[in-house]
């Protein structure tokens, strides 16, 4: 073990026991009575029980200065992990070895209290994080300047709105003196310009004097801009560690894989670069079984920024040259990047009968594309309406 | 933090009431008044007023008892938001509760003084032994608080028996009559009984300290009170520091 890990893991597993699903109710009223008399009759006995890992024989270590970005899907086990190691919730077996004092974040605004005024809050949930009097005292001002809410520091923060509220409780983490910072999703929150704020706050934090980040969050952009390591989660197992990018396109191609319910979905830019440059065209490609879809289906598409605006959708039958599927099996759309601000776009697939129908599949999530952020054209107006250049055909694979 | 999450307690628990802070004075004497107004009309003592102020120490002393014990069995619970996010020791949870009814406490005794000045009571030396009555009366609350406290982690029928406790609880507690009247109305094998309460201890300690005299039934069973509230600190302390870690999993 060399002397710079902070953080030594060692076949860490979180073991929980679920109660097993009621069993299928009745659906008369007699039914019901003599289902629940014979629960009363077993409610002495032992029920069952399944079992369920959290986490399965995780290992890693992390060295000091490590920005770590920690990614999988809900339910992986990324935020049981960083409940243990802040000491929240006891491993049911493994090692844990931290050297440093660790602060935790895993929730803005913990113990906030709605009756109290902004100021009361400050003290109380700085007391909760660790902080003293005199280390809250010394930060007031910068904690109430960088919080952007001084006009209202004495209203109840129950008056709030939750953007403000989320201001306030955030500057008050970002304020604090920990050796090793553990975040949990908590930049999802605050307006654009407030998330960077955040962002610039930690990169300054970890690069200034060397603390160390861990850092949970699906936006794959604040990872990136935040963290050079990561850890890929699935089902309680650790897939991956290693350095973000390669560990992002880990996970890509896996979401890709497993989410797909039998639609491939290839993505890939059709420039010299290999990059999805501005005026150059992104070609997607939605291909499924020969002869699932009748004639007359139709394939859509939605990209999402991170924070789940929909920025733009295509839909199939808006070219032309598209007629029906059958004997096809793919659905082609090329895309020319007209100037996307977003550097990382969500991508939805669905599918449908017609066009006013529900969707019969949607494949969320399948694809990250990512625009690139090089000569970007200049919008005189923010509200600018981009209209893509967008074609679609149906053609066999 | 803990001075911090107490004043948040003591804060929040007035808030946006127009009497604010005078409830904590208002709730005591309300029931000093109905229940001294009892107990002097079956006690038939010539001197109203000197009834009054016993039965208000004892009424005072109990519902400290109460306040704690309630409100640290519900302690853990009430904030479990805190500790599902924030690693902290859990015992400043019913510490910082333990300093907020002390706090009421320490308001409502202006009932009491008002009282000893209307009735004339005199002050005896051993009035220095009063703090520790009141100390022993929060450990008696806080050591049952943290045994509660730990049970309704997992069962949260605990939040309506220990209402139903406290509210049988005084009338076998020398609140509204002394431990006299109790012990020369009872056979003699239930005076054991009787006294295995922890609160009987405390309050005829208290009654001692205030008024001196023969406060005190019989030293024995004041002893033997005595040690069984450290005898549940001890229990509810031990139990709650079992199962502290995995807290979190059962809230």
């Amino acid at each position: 073990m060399s002397n710079n890990v902070v953080i030594k893991v060692e076949g860490l597993s979180k073991h929980y026991l679920l109660n097993k699903s009621a069993k299928q109710k009745s659906d008369t009223l007699y039914g019901n009575f003599i289902d629940g008399v014979k629960n009363i009759k077993n409610i002495t006995k032992k029920r069952e029980k399944q079992d369920f890992w959290a986490l399965k024989d995780v290992s890693f270590e992390i060295e000091k200065g490590d920005r770590v970005g920690i990614i999988g899907r809900n339910g992986a086990g990324k935020s049981t992990l960083l409940k243990i190691l802040s000491r929240i919730t006891p491993p049911t077996k493994g090692r844990i070895e931290i050297t440093g004092n660790v602060a935790s974040l895993l929730e803005v605004g913990t113990g906030f209290h709605g009756d109290l005024s902004g100021r009361e809050n400050i003290y109380l949930n700085g007391s909760i994080l660790g902080m003293t009097k005199a280390e809250i005292d010394a930060k007031f001002d910068a904690i109430v300047d960088f919080s952007e809410v001084e006009a209202f520091i004495d209203t109840p923060v129950k008056r709030y709105s939750s953007g403000m509220y989320v201001k306030l409780a955030f500057a008050i983490a970002a304020h604090m003196d920990p050796d090793i910072l553990i975040l949990d999703e908590v930049l999802a929150v605050g307006d654009a310009a407030f998330q960077k704020k955040c962002i610039d706050k930690i990169n300054d934090l970890s690069s200034s004097s060397g603390r160390t980040i861990l850092f949970v969050s699906h936006s794959f952009s604040s990872i990136r801009s935040i963290c050079n390591k990561g850890l890929y989660f699935d089902s309680g197992k650790l897939m991956d560690v290693g350095p973000i990018d390669t560990v992002i396109t880990k996970y890509q191609r896996f979401v890709k894989e497993t989410v797909a319910q039998n639609i491939n979905v290839n993505v890939k830019p059709l420039s010299s670069t290999g990059e999805w440059d501005v005026g150059t065209d992104l070609s997607v490609e939605v291909s499924w079984e020969r002869g699932r879809f009748a004639p007359g289906w139709h394939c859509d598409l939605a990209f999402y920024t991170f924070d789940g605006v929909k920025i733009l959708a295509l839909q199939s039958q808006m070219f032309s040259e598209f007629s029906s599927y059958g004997e096809y099996n793919a659905a082609e759309f090329i895309i020319q990047n007209v100037g996307f601000a977003s550097s990382d776009l969500r991508m939805d697939v669905g599918i449908r009968k017609d066009i006013d129908t529900p969707y019969e599949i949607v494949v969320e999530n399948c694809a990250t594309v990512s625009p690139s952020q090089k000569s970007l054209p200049l919008y005189k107006r923010q509200d600018v309406i981009i209209v893509p250049k967008a074609t679609c055909k149906a053609i066999k694979i | 933090m803990l001075i911090n999450l107490a004043k948040r307690d003591f804060l929040v628990r007035y808030k946006q009431a127009f009497a604010g802070v005078m409830w904590a004075l208002i709730k005591p004497m309300l029931s000093i008044l109905v229940f001294g107004y009892i107990s002097s009309k079956i006690n038939n003592t010539g001197n109203t007023a000197l009834n009054f102020v016993n039965v208000a120490s004892a009424m005072l002393l109990w519902q400290l008892f109460s306040n704690v014990f309630n409100d640290v069995s519900n302690s853990i619970i009430n904030n479990a938001n805190l500790f599902s996010k924030v690693y902290f020791p859990k015992i400043i949870i019913p510490i910082s509760t333990l300093l907020v009814c002390l706090t009421d406490f320490l308001i409502s005794l202006t009932i009491l003084i008002a009282l000893f000045v209307i009735a004339g009571q005199t002050i005896h030396w051993h009035i220095i032994l009063a703090p520790l009555f009141i100390i022993l009366t929060m450990v008696n609350g806080l050591g049952m608080g943290l045994y509660f406290a730990t049970i309704n982690v997992k069962y949260r029928d605990v939040k309506f028996i220990v209402p139903v406790i406290l509210q049988f609880g005084m009338y076998v507690t020398p609140v509204i009559f002394s431990t006299r009247y109790y012990l020369e109305r009872m056979p003699e094998w239930l005076h054991w009984l009787f006294c295995l309460n922890p609160m009987v201890g405390a309050i005829d300690g208290f009654k001692y300290a205030l008024f001196g005299g023969e406060a005190i039934y019989n030293v024995n069973y004041f002893i033997v009170s005595i040690c069984v509230t450290f005898l549940f600190l001890f229990i509810g302390s031990r139990y709650f520091y079992k199962f502290e870690r995995s807290f979190v999993d059962y809230i």
